[in-house]
């Protein structure tokens, strides 16, 4: 199948019909325009990137210098710690992948009971603030946890049943933390299939296995891809977790010695961190070139096509249990589990592991606390303003960009590159270059909450346009030919027939970004002004102050309320999206 | 750096010329009228909001009806954004603090000269010589320990204790590079025992393989309350006795000297609001401002106003401290840092 509209820039210049030409006029006119919105988004904050990591600056004087370059290569142990991250990258796909990948299949396309718990687990866990999210592995785990201590008071030993700090620790915490996005953006690919190829595998014979081993999984494969080199990327960039997990084992990842390097001084050395973003960079291109040529025939993975569809669930048969119990034992695992520890946590005056001696301090007053302060409520109309703006910029800018990309109008390839720079942004660099740059041109944005929503919107363009691309690449280009002989413009075709369509990602991906933006903490203490505060500077506030206990209880109240939230949201946008695949 | 000297005879001095010059009344009217008219001021905080930099706002504004915007963040934040504003030309801050942010930012040209007519009364360790800053209130950070792993009664006392094979993996400290974290303690012991016996005692120590935490002091000894580790190292000592009178399983241990570190609060050069940035400063180091510090479990700088457990303070006899100044901090602390590293990491 040739590409037919793309092509049309050589036809359109040998016989330029009226029709023709405006056809590429509209479509080239919204590739520079989303073209200049992303380049304004990204390329400042990417030019002071690049600039920090090859200048110098000495006696006030700024120059040239790959002297940065050169003093991280000589760093002891650099390439120690470029193998662990490489390794924790790589487990953390893989074991993000395995149960997010699991999960959407079991829900989207078999007859598995208690698929609603997936849902609930990963709406819930997406709202949940990453930092008590990640805490409340650590208290599970710890030494001095309660698997650990059950394990000393049973056996009688000294030592430990598990030991989470390490590799392995990162790995599975990572892994977990990365799991319901994997789900929401596979489940939303699955959900989109059309099921004759499957059907045709199933009359030739193949086994359910064979089906799913030769077309299901090969169908997926860009979403499939697309997903590893995201949870890939991101973890490789990833903080939190080497820092918490890794350095108490000793375990080194390059961004915990970029920290390191970069803390020496006061104020921090942005260079340091740049640097470390510029090579990542080189690799997200290199990364990003091969997936470009693997997806290169859209096509082929297209099954949203003219034809009615539905796609159909297996029979499990006998196995019909055992996928209940997946979902159920990843309910407990991801859900159930981290929420009593923080429930736990969050009815204690200071933290205590789970043993009876700690039972009589058990008291409500961190939630009366929350509750009383009025400070919390003021804090919500800014969070939720950012939220939502955020979302939906991101979500409307890449869709338009995945739509333009898939179809290869000329230039749109560059969208999808610049689309996905900021996922080698670092918080700290993202910050002051957004910092800089409304400094610089003041309209009167910094200090305010727009502000924030700047930076969440480059920070969240990447996830945006996986969301986006992922689903595109299923909506087969024939349903827009036939708007166009309809007399449709293509930008009618792509608001009538494509977002409709592409509705199960864009939701996902909405959710996805809006839940991120309410709990994600570093962005909003660096930006933030006197009246811009958020929830965000709140809590860090608490984690700060070693307010452990009170951070739990109002991240609980708070996850509380955005799962009714989402889960509203999820429920009535799915209701409509079921409507607009045309048989309910 | 000396220990606390409280009247010596430099004091004195300031203390009489400041009674005797006209120009520089305490807090008066002129300056008073003036941060009125300017109405506000912006203030770039490292203090806990709840704790201290609401009621600190809310009491200034009831006494002199000037607003206090207040922007909370930790002192690299602040850093950073103090120097980006600046550099921009587009100062939005007043007023700033933090422990060692101040003389990074003296460097780069950013900070007002300014010592308020209510400091002039303090020993002089708690104002800068050149006058960029001063010190609101103390921070001394000794070792805290859990009392269910480790008996009261049995807990180290010394440096020597420290390096009783006992307590070998069970010791944590914060890893990153700050005064209230392992290279902190590394600039203690390289002023109390001099280079080589300091070294050599590090050595020792580095083999009780103390484990690096990459959190703030706080959170390392929150490890320590839930038992995750038995002993910390250089951790705030007021922290111990909050949590403590919580319930929590914890004290701290006044091994001596100590490391003191000051919390410093400063005008920036190009303050909008230059006047009430000036009178918030005077107002935070009169006995009413240093009252609030009290309330809020913190130990003030005024020797009027002793902290709420007297025994946090040092002594300077039994229990003796060693004042690091910001300048002393920005200039160490990557020597202190590389240290660590090659030792404990």
């Amino acid at each position: 199948m040739t590409t037919e509209w793309a092509v049309k820039s050589e036809d359109a210049q040998r016989a330029p019909s009226g029709l023709k030409r405006f056809v590429n006029d509209e479509r080239m006119i919204l590739v520079l325009l989303v073209g200049a919105v992303f380049a304004v988004l990204v390329l400042p904050p990417l030019l002071f990137l690049v600039n920090g990591a090859i200048t110098v600056s000495q006696n006030g004087v700024t120059h040239f210098s790959l002297a940065r370059f050169t003093s991280l290569l000589a760093e002891p142990d650099i390439w120690m710690s470029a193998l662990n991250s490489v390794l924790f990258a790589l487990g953390s796909a893989v074991l993000a992948l395995l149960i997010g990948g699991i999960n959407a299949w079991l829900v989207e396309r078999t007859d598995t009971p208690y698929k609603p718990l997936a849902y609930l687990t990963t709406i819930i866990s997406l709202g949940t603030p990453y930092v008590l999210y990640t805490s409340s592995w650590l208290l599970l785990l710890a030494r001095s946890g309660p698997i650990n201590s059950w394990y000393r008071d049973l056996t009688g030993s000294t030592g430990v049943l598990i030991n989470v700090y390490g590799l392995g620790g990162m790995i599975l915490v990572e892994g977990l933390l990365w799991s319901p996005l994997v789900f929401l953006l596979l489940g939303a690919t699955l959900r989109n299939f059309n099921p004759e190829l499957e059907e045709a595998a199933r009359m030739s014979g193949a086994s359910a296995f064979q089906m799913l081993r030769r077309i299901t999984m090969r169908l997926s494969l860009p979403s499939v891809l697309a997903l590893a080199m995201l949870v890939f990327i991101r973890s490789s960039e990833a903080f939190e977790v080497p820092a918490l997990v890794g350095l108490p084992g000793r375990v080194h990842v390059l961004t915990t010695d970029i920290y390191d390097l970069m803390h020496r001084s006061m104020p921090p050395d942005i260079g340091s961190a740049s640097t470390l973003s510029l090579v990542l960079l080189g690799v997200v291109s290199l990364l990003l070139y091969y997936y470009g040529r693997l997806t290169r025939n859209a096509e082929k993975f297209a099954t949203i096509t003219g034809k009615n569809f539905r796609p159909n669930r297996l029979p499990l048969g006998r196995m019909r249990a055992l996928g209940g119990a997946v979902l159920v034992l990843n309910f407990l695992l991801l859900l159930i589990l981290p929420m009593l520890i923080l429930v736990w946590a969050s009815l204690l005056p200071f933290y205590q592991t789970v043993r009876s001696s700690a039972f009589k301090l058990l008291t409500l007053d961190n939630y009366a606390h929350v509750f009383e302060s009025s400070r919390y409520l003021s804090l919500l109309g800014n969070t939720f303003i950012i939220a939502i703006v955020t979302a939906t910029a991101v979500m409307v800018l890449t869709a338009i960009a995945a739509w333009l990309t898939v179809r290869r109008v000329p230039g749109a390839r560059v969208l999808d590159q610049l689309g996905t720079v900021p996922l080698v942004f670092p918080g700290i660099v993202l910050g002051v270059g957004v910092m800089q740059l409304f400094l610089n041109v003041p309209i009167g944005v910094y200090g305010t909450i727009w502000i924030i929503v700047w930076a969440f919107v480059i920070n969240y363009l990447p996830y945006g346009t996986r969301y986006s691309f992922a689903g595109m690449l299923q909506v087969h280009r024939e349903l827009e030919e036939v708007a166009a002989m309809s007399g449709a413009t293509p930008f009618t075709g792509f608001r009538r027939i494509v977002m409709p369509l592409l509705a199960p990602s864009l939701i996902a991906g909405w959710l996805f970004i809006f839940l991120l933006s309410t709990r994600v903490l570093a962005l909003p203490v660096l930006l933030s002004g006197p009246s811009s505060q958020t929830m965000a500077v709140a809590m860090f506030d608490l984690w700060s102050n070693g307010q452990g206990p009170e951070l739990a209880a109002l991240g609980l109240v708070w996850c509380g309320a955005m799962t009714i939230i989402a889960l509203t949201f999820y429920f009535v946008a799915r209701r409509s999206g079921v409507g607009m695949y045309g048989q309910g | 750096m000396a220990c606390r000297r409280p009247f010596s005879g430099a004091i004195f001095l300031i203390a009489f010329a400041a009674v005797w010059l006209p120009a520089t009344a305490r807090a008066d009217q002129a300056m008073i009228d003036a941060a009125k008219k300017e109405g506000q001021l912006t203030w770039y905080t490292t203090q806990i909001i709840d704790q201290f930099a609401r009621p600190a706002a809310q009491a200034f504004e009831k006494k002199y009806g000037v607003k206090v915007n207040y922007v909370r963040a930790n002192s690299n934040d602040v850093a950073l954004r103090v120097l980006n504003e600046g550099r921009a030309n587009n100062m939005q801050a007043d007023v700033f603090d933090g422990t060692t942010a101040t003389a990074a930012l003296k460097k780069e040209g950013l900070v007002a000269q300014y010592v308020p007519e209510n400091a002039k009364r303090l020993p002089k360790t708690y104002v800068d010589v050149e006058g960029y800053w001063v010190a609101t209130n103390l921070y001394v950070l000794t070792p805290g320990y859990n009392t269910e792993l480790i008996k009261k009664g049995t807990e180290p006392r010394n440096f020597q204790d420290l390096l009783d094979p006992k307590y070998k993996g069970k010791i944590a400290w914060g890893s990153s590079s700050s005064s209230s974290a392992a290279p902190g303690f590394v600039g203690l012991i390289l002023a109390v025992m001099g280079e080589e016996k300091g070294m050599a005692y590090l050595r020792q120590l580095a083999k009780q393989s103390p484990t690096g935490l990459s959190v703030a002091a706080r959170q390392v000894l929150d490890q320590v309350i839930s038992g995750e580790y038995a002993l910390a190292l250089n951790i705030f000592n007021n922290h111990a006795v909050i949590s403590a009178a919580k319930g929590a399983p914890v004290d701290w241990i006044p091994m001596s000297p100590a490391l003191g570190v000051l919390s410093v609060i400063s005008v920036t050069k190009a303050a909008p609001h230059p006047n009430a940035a000036r009178l918030f400063l005077e107002f935070l180091m009169s006995e009413d401002g240093q009252k609030l510090f009290r309330a809020a479990d913190y130990l003030p700088v005024d020797p009027n106003v002793p902290p709420k457990d007297k025994s946090l303070q040092p002594d300077g006899d039994k229990f003796k401290v060693v004042f690091k100044t910001p300048e002393e901090i920005d200039r160490d602390m990557p020597r202190w840092t590389t240290i660590y590293q090659d030792i404990f990491r």
